[in-house]
């Protein structure tokens, strides 16, 4: 049995409804994210996890229902978000260093800061040779690594990444999860990361939501009480995996 | 094999520089032969060339040939300043704006296929042959397309962009001004590549109408005075400062959009 979490409630879904037109994709989901948490969503193709990132960032509205961040409906502008999106988006228009010191340069933070920033975020995603390329002339793995970039300069409470790491290869995504463990950990950020990637989910969170087939709803939270830094090949990991993946599976 | 790819390579550059050169040489020798058998509907290289000397050593109405080009060059310049600034405004207003879209857009496809020289009988007719209406034309002739290039290019902003600046919490002037106006400078860009090209030809045919100075009022002295030398220098003349500005915008292209090769 998970030991009782007593940290306070960052991100509160409260009957979430999300519908476009006659497809009703989000169905009534209620549930609690607390702050520091780190918290994976798994679910079949299609089920509406970038929808819910979606209706939490603004992009979309919820039809019924709302989230609130720290007790407030959700609003980038006031809080410290950063979103990771599942596109491609880095500004094409932009240098490699620009767009990582994109949200830096809108909160207005002072130069100095911003350029120690975006050189520290360089050296962790090994950009620094092409800080002054574009994007269009990188791959797609080194354009996805700029928008990881851009949302880990911004030292964010609340990081969203919607499947970040789809495009790398294992040992990209390897070294990036341990980076994103090592970000959590020293900011004591909330994390919400939507993955394909089973043992991603397993290897990163502290608890693994699990969504139905659309409509979405929440078909099971589980705690992943294994100690860090997890081992894939550990038999408890094993079970943890095979676990999830039948519960996708089977609805 | 490394020497291989070298000849290859020389051959193909001799070919890139040398195919334009030949092209030119053709053009040439076909003025010359055709001259050459019909002295009286073309004039040789060798006499257009004493005559463009003769542009300087005893001016047309007071004014070199480069007097000329200037003159014409200042009306273009003069109304292309204008027609950017209106224009390109204009352009993001209606680009970004649905409710000016709504209005304007209708008025633009009306007036976007009317060519700028059929204004010029109802532009004489009400401002006469001065300074002004020469400025007008070019004026009118440059506005349409900087405004529809403008607006097409912010209606192709990305979506994901605009998301982007507002879920990192920009405003919408930061997001019109980091997103959207960056998207659409390739375009705008090509709006002012048509714009000079545009305006350029705009105002020779205006000049050609009636003017004291000017690349197209020698054009017109040329031909109603039977000199068909000066006709070929005034030609030659427009037809190089054109590529001159073409060649002056590719360059400054490069500066304004880098990213976009
Ligand atoms: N803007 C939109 N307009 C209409 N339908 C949409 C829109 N966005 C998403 N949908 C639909 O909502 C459903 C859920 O989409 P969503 O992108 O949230 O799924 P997902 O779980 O993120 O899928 P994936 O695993 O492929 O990323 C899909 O059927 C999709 O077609
Ligand atoms: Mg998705």
């Amino acid at each position: 049995m998970p030991i009782e979490d007593n940290r306070p409630v960052k991100v509160e879904v409260k009957n979430l409804t999300k519908r476009f037109g006659d497809l009703l994709v989000l169905d009534n989901m209620s549930f609690n994210i607390r702050k520091g948490e780190f918290v994976c969503v798994v679910g079949p193709t299609g089920c509406g996890k970038s929808t819910f990132l979606n209706c939490l960032t603004r992009i979309h509205m919820p039809s019924e229902g709302d989230l609130y961040i720290d007790g407030v409906p959700a609003d980038p502008k006031k809080h410290n978000i950063s979103f990771v999106f599942q596109e491609p988006s880095a500004l094409p228009w932009q240098t490699v260093a620009e767009n990582i010191a994109y949200g830096l340069k809108i909160k207005r933070l002072p130069k100095e800061e911003i350029d120690q920033r975006v050189n520290q975020i360089l050296d962790l995603m090994g950009l620094q040779e092409f800080r002054n390329s574009y994007p269009g002339e990188l791959s797609v793995s080194a354009e996805q690594r700029i928008i990881i970039g851009r949302s880990f300069a911004m030292k964010p409470d609340l990081l969203l990444m919607d499947e970040p790491y789809g495009q790398m290869d294992v040992k990209m995504r390897f070294y990036l999860e341990d980076e994103v463990i090592r970000l959590w950990k020293e900011l004591g950020s909330t994390v919400i990361f939507i993955t394909h990637n089973i043992e991603e989910a397993v290897y990163l969170a502290e608890k693994v939501l699990i969504l139905t087939n659309k409509p979405a709803k929440i078909k099971e939270e589980i705690v992943i009480d294994l100690p860090r830094p997890r081992d894939i090949t550990d038999p408890r990991f094993i079970e943890y995996r095979n676990d999830i993946t039948d519960k996708i599976k089977w609805w | 094999m490394e020497q291989v790819n070298g000849k290859q390579k020389t051959i193909r550059n001799v070919l890139y520089w040398g195919l334009p050169v030949l092209a030119i040489a053709l053009i040439v020798a076909g003025w010359i032969a055709f001259s050459g058998a019909h002295p009286d509907l073309m004039p040789s290289p060798a006499t257009v060339w004493s005559r463009f000397i003769k542009t300087f050593t005893k001016p047309i109405a007071k004014t070199t040939l480069l007097g000329h080009a200037w003159a014409s060059l200042k009306r273009v310049l003069l109304a292309l300043l204008v027609a950017w600034a209106f224009g390109i405004s204009f352009g993001i207003l209606i680009g970004w704006n649905r409710k000016a879209r709504a209005f304007f857009g209708s008025i633009f496809e009306v007036i976007r296929p009317i060519p700028p020289i059929a204004w010029i009988p109802i532009i004489i007719m009400w401002f006469g042959i001065g300074e002004f209406p020469k400025i007008l034309l070019v004026f009118i002739g440059t506005f349409v397309p900087l405004v529809i290039n403008t607006s097409t290019g912010i209606e192709l902003v990305d979506r994901i962009n605009i998301q982007v600046g507002q879920i990192f919490g920009g405003n919408n002037g930061q997001i019109l001004k980091d997103i959207v106006i960056p998207t659409a400078l390739p375009s705008i860009f090509a709006g002012i590549r048509t714009s000079v090209s545009s305006g350029w030809t705009t105002v020779l045919a205006a000049e050609m109408l009636g003017a004291n100075a000017g690349l197209g009022s020698l054009v017109t002295r040329g031909w109603q005075g039977s000199d068909l030398s000066l006709v070929m220098v005034a030609v030659i003349t427009i037809a190089i400062i054109g590529a001159l500005l073409s060649v002056i915008l590719q360059k400054l292209e490069k500066v304004v959009c880098p990213w976009n090769n």
